[in-house]
């Protein structure tokens, strides 16, 4: 089976690299592109098509609550997770408007992240896409 | 860093990430501060991940949601971060 393609976004370079560490032990993931803003992500994701989006909320330049709806319109398939240290309603709610199809805080462990990749993935792309 | 280095200094609660947050916060050349802030993030990031695998340490990860919230104001403010919650 081939492996699933994540772009991930977060201006912290530390932070991504980390992450891809962790996300690159999985046998079924593979990081096919990193950005540091949203729009970075908007103008990579166009040609990377990515299977899954790592977003980062807070970022200069756009940040990830700007840059989902651009990725959902351009990549209508391709699954989103906001990875962030936000948390509460009120991002929930952004969130959802946004196109966003599911958020994990990044106060929990990688592995979480990787298992809400793991289902988002296995979705059908029509629920995919209807969710929002 | 470890928990020895701790030991030697006696305003250092959370060792793993404190020295870089007050750095970052402390810092007053605008060329510098973007780094320091990046560092600060990534200890807290570091730190709550090691946290999480953890059953221990809920007053410190209150710290760190306060430190990061302080982190969110100085991008804002300070480094131009675009405002998430605008209304």
């Amino acid at each position: 089976m081939p492996k699933k393609r994540v772009l991930l976004v977060d201006d912290n370079p530390v932070v991504r690299s980390l992450v891809r560490h962790l996300i690159e032990l999985e046998p079924d993931f593979e990081i096919s592109g990193e950005a540091e803003n949203g729009r970075d992500a908007v103008e990579k994701a166009e040609n990377l098509k990515p299977d899954l989006i790592i977003l980062d909320l807070v970022m200069p330049v756009m940040t990830g609550l700007d840059a989902a709806p651009l990725l959902r319109k351009l990549l209508p398939d391709t699954r989103i997770i906001l990875f962030t240290v936000q948390e509460g309603r009120e991002v929930e709610r952004l969130a959802h408007a946004a196109g966003i199809h599911a958020i994990v805080s990044k106060n929990q462990a990688v592995s979480k992240l990787i298992l809400q990749a793991r289902s988002l993935l296995a979705s059908s792309p029509a629920k995919i896409r209807n969710a929002s | 860093m470890t928990e020895h280095d701790s030991s030697t200094s006696q305003n250092i609660k959370y060792p793993h990430w404190q020295r870089e947050f007050e750095a970052a916060v402390l810092e007053g050349d605008p060329e510098t501060l973007r780094q320091r802030v990046d560092a600060a993030e990534a200890a807290l990031f570091l730190r709550s991940q090691a946290l999480a695998e953890s059953a221990q340490g809920h007053a410190e990860q209150q710290a760190i949601s306060d430190a990061t919230r302080t982190l969110r104001t100085i991008q804002r403010e300070k480094l131009a971060y675009p405002d998430w919650n605008k209304k």
